[in-house]
């Protein structure tokens, strides 16, 4: 056991205990496994990473078999015992399902009693939804197969959300904390080595030599320590996720780096540095978490305002009123749509109640509550009552509607099967300011033909 | 083959028996012959061999072959880069897997694709891109469509089966050892079985070698379709297995990135590293698929103003799909040459002029009968001759080289000159004609240009411009004719008497232009006559109208004449290059279609109509006017209507009824409906029998009614309502 976590400790720092717990339980093949153990934490808290090395380290050292699956790939029970036998070694037998999977482990036992059996579950919570023998069966395992053997499960939930009817038998729970700020800089730091080779190497091809010595020179752990302290003060508080940091620190150690080769910052002249890299670490802190990579050369940041993308989107014309009739369809009531679109729709007598009930509903707009649906056929009347010109009801004009609903313009409520009768429901799914900007670019006033501005 | 004779006007597939026994049998035949063989089982010999036949296909093969190409260079650039993304993600994860870094092997390399809103176009594309890798050899390629990938399960197996098999016949490799692998895998492989496991030992077998390693690309064309559960669960399945198996990942978005985001949480965005890309918006390909193929001047065949402007309306306003563009335009070119083998005439001059000769009488006769033939015979003032023009045929036979040539180097000219003036008046301030090409071509082609409001509109702002400006702009504009002319007309046959013709009026517009330059601003106090002649017909016709408007006209003309006694060098100079190009360039060459010279019907296609009853469905009005007026589409002597609303009674009954229920509002009493049934069926009958028949409805006219309900029912028009017993709802309105 000893063994086992001398060779995980400096992979996984501030894991010491973690690993110590996990050692403890199933570090010994040779003591009897606890039936299942469930690992839980946020994303990024190393679950995964730590279980696989783990589990590798222990197949190297002992006489142990190891499973590791990602419950998300097996979509039905089958394929999940396949892979479990697959990995544990057994490739030839085959079992349907979880009886005859049981069997085969069972059978196991006659051959080698001694030997220990590890199978880890990745992104556990999806267990639930699969048949209901399922998690009782692998939480029971090592009773029902009478072999040495230790499920681990994995998931992002605590395991209170696995209770279900039926009950399931207990099993011992094993928290990852987030890190704090001090073991995400310790974690950070761990890839000194790596980015340093990498930029040495970098400059070893631009063969530069000037660049080069000074590369050598400035890159200490110290110097990248501090960078990391910068980082972390802008990045901390938007994101704790380690590998999302460790990404976003690599890219922009690019660029802090920059000046220091140039030679025109002394790499000691901390303020200086800082305050030539805020700019562009605060523009990676709008774009962490998208994870697009900009090819080089292409730096400019993507404007996401609505207007813009408003105005980006191709649209052919018909297409664009299609959409406007759509949103006023799902923002006014259907009441009202005689009112708006007919000319002589003749004089409406203003009562004190209605006066008052608009009044009282002024923070109900309809614009704000989000859209109603509408059927088709409204639809098309709306979108013949705003256009000026006169258009057959072809279909092509009809295929711009089904256009729509592919782009998620507009949605089905409801009906979905039944379009030919007419029961229908649509929703349009845009906001707004996506339609004035749409309306914009046909010279076409949204805001005149809605209730909630009339 | 089976005649089509039926009493519905519909689309008769007839399957290429062919294709299914030919794909049994690996003899490698090309496409071209294949296609070819399947046009003539489909039109048969006697529509084959015509003349016209033979020019069409040549023709469309020119066009086809040009848009081919112009396509492939315009999407050249992203689709190199794409490969490049796609190969070098391979050799990534070949890298990532030696490091150390269990977090980088997760991560799933992906490009996507912003394409445009029509996804059908874009298969093609996409096509194109697994054409390419293939080549390559570097990547192993799957089309992933939405509709295979409504549940997880069926996106892995598709996606699996679609790796494994489906395109194993496609690329054939060199080495045999592995063909015959490939041949066990396929032989074992049922659908059930294609699981991420089976991938797995596939890859190893096949390209388990280092030096193999292939990129597995996933391509998902339509991004926005899928739902988005199933999709967040097949990227984290392909990013757990990233490790194993290089797979790159490949998005096509058709609104923005926006859409990627918002389908794709945190916990699954993280797992891929994005990269965009761009491609040509679809309204730029139009135009330059436009420019550079429809308004070359390589090509006989031309559209009229109006056919050319439904073109582009379709696309414009409806559907953004240059397939469809290219596609309408092929009907257009099919319903040219099908016109008879006059048609056959529209093609280069040589070739022509070699048709010309295996013309029968009845086709002479077709040309006769050409719109523009009759001014052509008006203006001849002999009468033997006239008399030799409409009844000797070898007589026009001879005299027809002369009128096609003039037709060509007619629409040769157009085109040169439309490049001017495209230059000239593209770029003017709120651009009153069109700043495009084709909106040019549209206007010029459709009514006399000089004639119109815009066209004046263009000619007051050149004449206010600077002269620098004005200067630069009719050098620029001489300049990219000169270029035109040189690049694209010369190697044409004729296309050396076009550019004598065009270079004579360049040249004179070049020292008109050095006129202009030379012309200083100093006032002269003489007025030139053409300006004054022009400005005064106006007035003179405006002087009947109310005396305010009277005396604002005379105001006007006053300062008008106050403007001409002061007016420059400068501005003469500049009126008489102006008054040139209008007289030389534009009232010379870009003629509307009613002066074009005779014949020109043989090379533009103008029927409109015909055009968009075929290409546009209109269902509704179909139905209508089926269920309204059955005579139209049954041609029978009995039910032939005076009037629209009439009911007759040896209409079918389903006509019958319907027309009933156009009468009706919402809701619609069956009772009611019966009783109009019955008393439409028995107006048709003899009056006699009446008596009896009141108060007992006939079983058979029930049946018959009941019948025709159902029917109208089935075609979607009506309802049978739920909330009020024996009563129909409209569906329709």
């Amino acid at each position: 056991m000893e063994k086992l976590c001398a060779a995980l400790n400096p992979q996984f720092p501030c894991r010491e205990a973690a690993i110590t717990t996990l050692g403890e339980l199933i570090g010994d093949c040779n003591e009897a496994y606890p039936p299942a153990i469930y690992l839980f934490g946020h994303s990024g808290t190393g679950k995964t990473a730590l279980t696989k090395s783990f589990l590798q380290q222990c197949q190297k050292q002992q006489n142990v078999h190891i499973a590791q699956l990602n419950a998300i790939e097996c979509y039905s029970t089958k394929i999940m015992i396949e892979n479990v036998l697959d990995a544990l070694g057994m490739q030839q037998q085959t079992a349907e399902n979880m009886l005859e999977f049981v069997e085969q482990l069972r059978s196991w036992h006659e051959r080698d009693p001694r030997c220990g059996f590890l199978i880890a579950i990745d992104n556990a919570e999806r267990l639930r939804d699969m048949d209901a023998n399922v998690l009782p069966v692998l939480l029971r395992l090592q009773q029902l197969t009478s072999l040495n053997l230790c499920v681990l499960l994995l998931s992002q939930l605590p395991f209170e959300k696995y209770y279900n009817k039926t009950g399931l038998s207990e099993i011992i729970t094993l928290h990852l904390g987030q890190y704090n700020k001090a073991e995400t800089l310790r974690i950070l730091s761990t890839d000194f080595d790596q980015v340093r080779q990498q930029l040495l190497l970098l400059q070893q091809q631009q063969q530069d030599a000037q660049r080069l010595a000074i590369c050598e020179k400035a890159l200490t752990p110290d110097f990248y320590s501090n960078y990391l302290n910068l980082f972390l003060s802008v990045f901390y508080k938007a994101c704790r996720d380690v590998p999302e940091l460790r990404l976003t620190a690599r890219k922009c150690f690019g660029i802090y780096m920059d000046p220091v080769l140039d030679g025109s910052v002394e790499c000691t002249d901390v303020s200086r540095l800082w305050r030539h890299i805020a700019g562009p670490l605060r523009a990676a802190l709008t774009q962490i978490y998208m994870r697009i990579e900009k090819p080089l050369g292409e730096t400019e940041i993507e404007d996401q305002s609505v207007r813009k993308l408003a105005q980006s989107l191709e649209l052919p014309y018909y297409g664009k009123y299609l959409l406007i009739a759509a949103f006023l369809a799902s923002h006014n009531s259907a009441k009202q749509d005689k009112r708006l679109f007919v000319k002589n729709h003749g004089k409406q007598r203003k009562r004190m109640q209605t006066v008052n009930a608009r009044a009282k509903n002024a923070e109900k707009m309809s614009t704000t509550l989000g859209p109603k649906s509408f059927s088709i056929d409204r639809l098309l009347a709306i979108f013949y009552a705003i256009l000026d010109e006169k258009v057959g009801l072809t279909c092509n004009l009809l295929s711009q509607i089904s256009t729509l609903v592919h782009l998620k313009l507009l949605g089905f409520v409801s009906g979905e099967q039944n379009i030919m009768d007419g029961s229908a429901k649509l929703q349009c799914t845009v906001g707004l300011e996506f339609v004035l900007y749409i309306g914009k670019v046909v010279g076409f006033n949204v805001r005149q033909y809605l209730c909630d501005f009339m | 083959m089976d005649p089509t004779i039926s009493v519905s006007k519909g689309c008769f597939v007839f399957k290429n028996g062919a294709t299914r026994s030919n794909k049994k049998t690996p003899t490698k035949r090309k496409r071209s012959g294949q296609e070819s063989e399947a046009t003539s089982s489909l039109l048969g010999k006697e529509v084959t061999s015509q003349p016209f036949y033979a020019a069409y296909t040549e023709c469309w093969s020119q066009l086809q072959s040009h848009i081919v190409q112009l396509q492939t260079e315009s999407n050249a650039r992203t689709l190199q880069q794409l490969v490049e993304f796609v190969t070098e993600g391979g050799e990534r994860v070949g890298v990532g897997e030696c490091s150390r870094f269990a977090t980088t092997t997760e991560i799933l390399p992906t490009a996507a694709l912003l394409t445009g809103i029509n996804q059908p176009d874009h298969l093609k594309q996409f096509e194109t891109l697994t054409q390419r890798l293939h080549e390559l050899q570097a990547a192993r390629v799957c089309v992933l469509q939405s509709r295979d990938c409504a549940t997880l399960k069926a996106a892995v197996e598709s996606m699996v089966y679609n790796l494994i098999e489906a395109l194993s016949a496609g690329t054939a490799d060199t080495q045999l050892d592995d063909e015959d692998e490939r041949d066990r895998d396929r032989k074992r492989l049922r659908r059930s079985q294609c699981t991420l496991k089976q991938l797995n030992s596939w890859y190893a077998n096949n390209f388990g070698a280092a030096a193999m390693k292939r990129a597995l690309v996933v391509i998902l064309p339509d991004f926005e379709c899928f739902n988005a559960s199933v999709l967040q669960d097949f990227i984290l399945i392909l990013s757990a297995q990233c490790g194993r198996l290089p797979f790159v990942l490949v998005l096509g978005v058709a609104t923005a990135m926006t859409a990627v985001h918002s389908t794709l949480p945190y916990h699954v965005s993280s797992k891929i590293k994005l990269r965009v890309f761009q491609t040509q918006p679809a309204p730029t390909g139009l135009n330059e698929l436009l420019d550079k193929v429809l308004l070359s001047p390589k090509y006989a065949f031309h559209l009229s103003g109006k056919a050319f402007k439904f073109l582009t309306h379709i696309f414009l306003y409806y559907d953004f799909s240059i397939h469809g563009f290219i596609q309408g335009f092929k009907y257009c070119l099919m319903e040219h040459y099908f016109a008879g083998n006059a048609f056959a005439l529209c093609t280069n001059y040589s070739q022509a002029l070699g048709r010309i000769k295996q013309l029968t009488h009845d086709d002479v006769e077709t040309i006769r009968r050409l719109p523009s033939f009759r001014p052509y015979v008006e203006q001849i003032n002999d009468c033997k001759r006239i008399i030799a023009v409409l009844t000797d045929d070898d007589y026009l036979k001879k005299k027809l080289p002369q009128l096609l040539r003039d037709c060509l180097l007619h629409f040769m000219l157009f085109r040169c000159s439309l490049e001017f003036f495209t230059e000239l008046v593209g770029d003017l301030p709120r651009c009153p004609l069109g700043k495009l090409r084709r909106e040019l071509y549209v206007n010029c082609l459709n009514k006399p240009i000089t004639q119109q409001p815009e066209y004046k509109e263009c000619w007051q702002m050149l004449s206010f411009m600077s002269k620098d400006e004005f200067s630069a702009k009719v050098s620029k504009a001489i300049a990219s004719t000169e270029q035109f002319l040189s690049e694209q007309v010369v190697p044409l046959e004729l296309g050396e008497a076009c550019a004598d013709v065009m270079r004579k009026e360049l040249q004179s517009l070049k020292t008109l232009l050095n006129d202009v330059e030379l012309a200083t601003m100093e006032l002269q106090p003489q007025a030139s006559d053409s300006t004054s002649l022009a400005d005064a017909r106006p007035l003179a016709d405006l002087k009947q109208v109310a005396s305010r408007q009277q005396l604002k006209e005379q105001l006007l003309q006053r300062s008008k004449q106050d403007r001409q006694q002061s007016i420059s060098e400068y501005a003469r100079a500049l009126n008489k290059i102006l008054d040139h190009i209008e007289t030389h360039l534009v009232l010379a060459h870009l003629r509307p279609l009613q002066n074009a010279p005779p014949l020109h019907e043989l090379y533009v296609f103008s029927d409109i109509s015909t055009v968009r009853r075929n290409i546009i469905g209109a269902p509704r009005a179909a139905l209508h006017t089926a269920l309204n007026n059955p005579h139209f589409y049954m041609q029978c002597k009995c039910c032939e209507l005076q009037d629209q609303s009439q009911l007759v009674s040896t209409m079918p009954d389903l006509s019958v009824v319907y027309k009933l229920h156009l009468e009706c509002g919402r809701m619609i009493n069956l009772f009611d409906w019966l009783q109009a049934f019955r008393s439409v069926l028995r107006a048709g009958e003899e009056q006699d029998e009446l008596e009896p028949a009141q108060e007992q409805i006939d079983p058979q006219v029930q049946a018959r009614f009941t019948r025709a309900v159902a029917e109208l029912q089935f075609l979607g028009y009506i309802k049978m309502s739920k909330r009020k017993t024996d009563h129909a709802t409209r569906l329709t309105w």
